[in-house]
């Protein structure tokens, strides 16, 4: 049986990763995708945690992370239907009509 | 299952799901970025099996890879992919991107205890395994009955967030 803390590193490491492409990545669909990488990183702690801690509540916390991801990828990807409707394109450096 | 396949198997969902995370951060495609996603997505369900949560590792590959990743793939099927796949894949601000996952990486890696002691006295009476999924929809559908509620509320709201954004605008309303 593994160490809980190896489970808590495979998390920050995925972490890390959904950050590098959220921050980094033009397109507004990958940035979305990369959010969704950054929730199942912390769903990995919740159930590693619920699993040490001999507790059902870490997984009940991750359905929940599930459902509320479900909700964000249906406004997040209605929000980019309507912006496409706009002017062509996902990029978001296209996005600067909010620039002062 | 013996210790060495536990390890065995963790070593090997641990270095493949952070392999597919790379790829699908780093692919010009964004279909093929996609599509490494429900690899994670699948190798992450492994990891939920690992730890005892069934009932997790059967929501992961049904809502996420099945439900949510699809949705993902629609609408990139939706818009014009061949000119996004044209462009630079990162933003001019890559390395500093780069610098501040890495350093949230390092930070988390550093401030976890990688010899976490259980607590001596467990929660969960009759010491039932967490992952059951008796033990989950009890404590579902018992303790956490009203956020169970809110969150049925919180999707009624998306759909309808969903429907109201991405409505064409009609001249009659």
């Amino acid at each position: 049986m593994m160490p809980v803390g190896a489970y808590l590193g495979l998390s920050a490491v995925l972490f890390g990763i959904g950050l590098i492409g959220f921050l980094g990545r033009r397109n507004i669909i990958l940035m979305l995708v990369s959010v969704e990488i950054m929730l199942n990183a912390v769903n990995v702690s919740l159930a590693a945690f619920s699993q040490h801690m001999q507790d059902p509540r870490g997984q009940i916390l991750a359905l929940f992370v599930i459902a509320v991801a479900a909700a964000e990828v249906a406004v997040g990807l209605g929000l980019v239907i309507a912006l496409s409707r706009n002017r062509p394109g996902v990029s978001v450096e296209d996005l600067t009509q909010l620039k002062w | 299952m013996t210790v060495l396949a536990a390890q065995t198997a963790f070593y090997y969902l641990a270095a493949a799901s952070v392999t597919s995370a790379i790829l699908a951060v780093t692919r010009r495609n964004p279909v093929h970025s996609t599509l490494w996603v429900l690899a994670l997505f699948l190798h992450v369900a492994g990891i939920f099996l690992l730890v005892g949560a069934e009932f997790l590792a059967a929501v992961q590959v049904i809502v996420y890879a099945g439900a949510i990743l699809v949705f993902y793939l629609f609408f990139l099927m939706l818009l014009d992919l061949p000119s996004e796949a044209a462009g630079p894949r990162f933003g001019a601000h890559w390395p500093l991107c780069t610098a501040a996952g890495l350093a949230f990486a390092a930070l988390i890696w550093y401030a976890r205890e990688p010899e976490l002691v259980p607590p001596a006295q467990h929660t969960v009476a009759g010491g039932s395994s967490p992952g059951n999924l008796s033990t989950v929809g009890m404590a579902l559908f018992t303790q956490f009955a009203l956020p169970f509620e809110i969150a049925s509320l919180v999707l009624l709201a998306a759909i309808v967030g969903a429907v109201v954004v991405a409505k064409r605008k009609t001249e009659s309303l």
